[in-house]
């Protein structure tokens, strides 16, 4: 699809790429300041969970249009351990690697729409969109 | 590349001018703590006006930093963080407690000469 | 068969039109009754019935056109979306048992009679709830404009103090807008205080006490203060048989009281000037 592009996850330097991708489309799309520092924010999150969490991984950015409303799509996408129990991931306050717990329920609410996909052992997948106000 | 930082009577000054890497954020906490030690500055100014988002990790850090420093006695003044950076930091859940923050560099360094005056 | 409800329906004109009237006025609630004035449903009606006529004779352009128009016209006069479509309906059902009462319609023809009439009722209807739906659409994005437009401006009052007056109920759209406006305005005024005046929001409630307590938050972490003030009597007890804790931020009851706060945090006093003669 010639409306996304990828990102490998593989060192921490890929989370910098990732993220400077992220702010390149925002700014492509037409989002604002504010919602541009949220969506390098989120990609951040995503990406560092990947590699934190997974070891390896992908974060693909996409353009999107619903309903005459452009916005961006971020998908990440990992083939790790996956997330025993999503409802604790996604708790306030809940993290297993000893950060700020800040990592998914922040995505959520830097984002509009946020989907998670993740089975024990096959990996996870999540999917977070932004559209223009 | 390493962050730069600067003595300034009995105040260290750190302007922070590009994207923090992972890397970059933990040299920069080692660093400035053995400068602390060396200096013996009794107050810190992070300048992040240049700074166009925070995410969990260099907030961790940041907050990190500052608690460290206070525990050798050094005040941390955080100045010039943007709107989009302080409003993407409040929605993540990150309230940075306890962190004295100003507009800008200048009016960071007189709140903390009046912070380490009184 | 077309041919044949044309006839029809052109020779039966002020028939058709004098049963439908009878019965769409049965329809009718009181609320169309009350914008429809008996002249102008009349005259719509016969209007209507033009249209209907004008489809089965004249181009399909120039029929489409006709219709186009006097949808925009219905949408105008404000009658109801559903008593415009239940209209077309039983116009043709008053067209359909009227033609098989005069035997025209009969059992071998119903069928092929029954599908010329959905043929061009069908489009009709899907024209009009077209119409509708975009004109409604128009306004709903107008009046978000206009709301977008009424949210909160930072006024500055003195040097290092601005005022945010916040009027009317917040949402999460509006408290977002509310949120880049108050920090955008502190760092573009350089305010090192700024009174957020909650005097004209009618509900305080879990939500909006949230947001408000993120936006003085994102306030002190870009280096400025932020004090929430106009707390009435029942906000108070709102706030307090909800649990919500606005210890960490000074209040005060008036905007006036917390000027004087503010004052006081900028070391600034406002003195009278004596005068002299």
């Amino acid at each position: 699809m010639e409306n996304q592009s990828c990102v490998l996850i593989q060192t921490e330097w890929d989370i910098v790429a990732a993220r400077q991708l992220g702010r390149n489309v925002a700014k492509e799309v037409g989002f604002g300041t504010v919602d541009q520092a949220r969506i390098t924010t989120a990609i951040s999150e995503l990406a560092r969970n990947i590699y934190i969490y997974a070891g390896e991984g992908q974060v693909c950015i996409e353009k999107i249009i619903k309903n005459g409303q452009a916005g961006l799509r971020i998908v990440a996408v990992d083939k790790g351990p996956g997330i025993p129990d999503i409802r604790l991931a996604m708790e306030d306050g809940y993290s297993t690697s000893g950060g700020l717990g800040a990592g998914l329920p922040g995505v959520k609410r830097l984002m509009d729409d946020f989907e998670i996909d993740s089975s024990l052992g096959s990996g996870t997948e999540i999917k977070a969109s932004k559209w223009i106000r | 590349m390493r962050i730069p930082i600067l003595k300034l009577y009995n105040c260290l000054l750190v302007s922070i001018q590009w994207e923090l890497d992972d890397q970059t954020a933990l040299q920069f906490q080692e660093d400035l703590l053995h400068k602390i030690h060396e200096t013996n500055a009794s107050g810190v100014v992070i300048d992040l006006t240049s700074i166009d988002f925070i995410d969990s990790f260099i907030a961790k850090v940041l907050g990190d930093v500052i608690s460290m420093s206070k525990l050798m006695g050094a005040k941390v003044m955080i100045t010039g963080i943007q709107p989009a950076v302080a409003i993407t930091l409040i929605e993540l859940g990150i309230s940075l407690n306890d962190v004295y923050t100003a507009l800008d560099l200048e009016k960071g360094l007189e709140k903390l000469q009046q912070e380490l005056g009184e | 068969m077309n041919k044949t409800i044309d006839n029809y329906i052109q020779t039966q004109r002020e028939e058709i039109l004098k049963k439908w009237i009878e019965k769409m006025k049965g329809k009718s609630d009181e609320r169309v009754l009350k914008v429809v004035s008996d002249q102008v449903f009349i005259s719509t009606s016969r209007e209507f019935m033009d249209l209907i006529i004008s489809n089965l004779k004249d181009s399909n352009e120039k029929y489409n056109e006709r219709l186009h128009e006097f949808a925009e016209k219905i949408v105008k006069l404000a009658w109801p979306l559903s008593f415009v479509t239940e209209g077309i309906h039983v116009f043709s059902r008053i067209v359909f048992e009227g033609m098989k009462a005069d035997n025209i319609i009969t059992e071998e023809n119903h069928l092929d009679a029954f599908y010329s009439l959905d043929h061009w009722i069908i489009p009709m209807t899907t024209e009009i709830v077209n119409i509708y739906s975009t004109t409604w659409e128009r306004t709903v994005s107008l009046q978000k404009i206009a709301l977008q437009e009424l949210s909160a401006p930072l006024i500055p009052v003195f040097d290092g103090v601005s005022v945010m007056p916040l009027i009317g109920a917040i949402d999460t759209e509006r408290a977002k807008q509310i949120m880049e406006n108050l920090l955008n305005g502190v760092v573009k005024n350089r305010s090192e205080v700024v009174l957020i005046d909650i005097t004209g929001v009618p509900v305080v409630d879990t939500m909006v006490a949230h947001h408000i307590i993120q936006a003085a938050d994102a306030v002190r972490l870009v280096g400025a203060k932020c004090m929430l003030v106009g707390i009435r009597p029942e906000i108070a007890q709102t706030i307090v048989n909800l649990g919500i804790n606005l210890n960490q931020f000074t209040t005060k009851n008036t905007l006036k009281k917390g000027m004087e706060a503010a004052l006081e945090i900028m070391k600034k006093k406002i003195i009278t000037v004596e005068e002299t003669e």
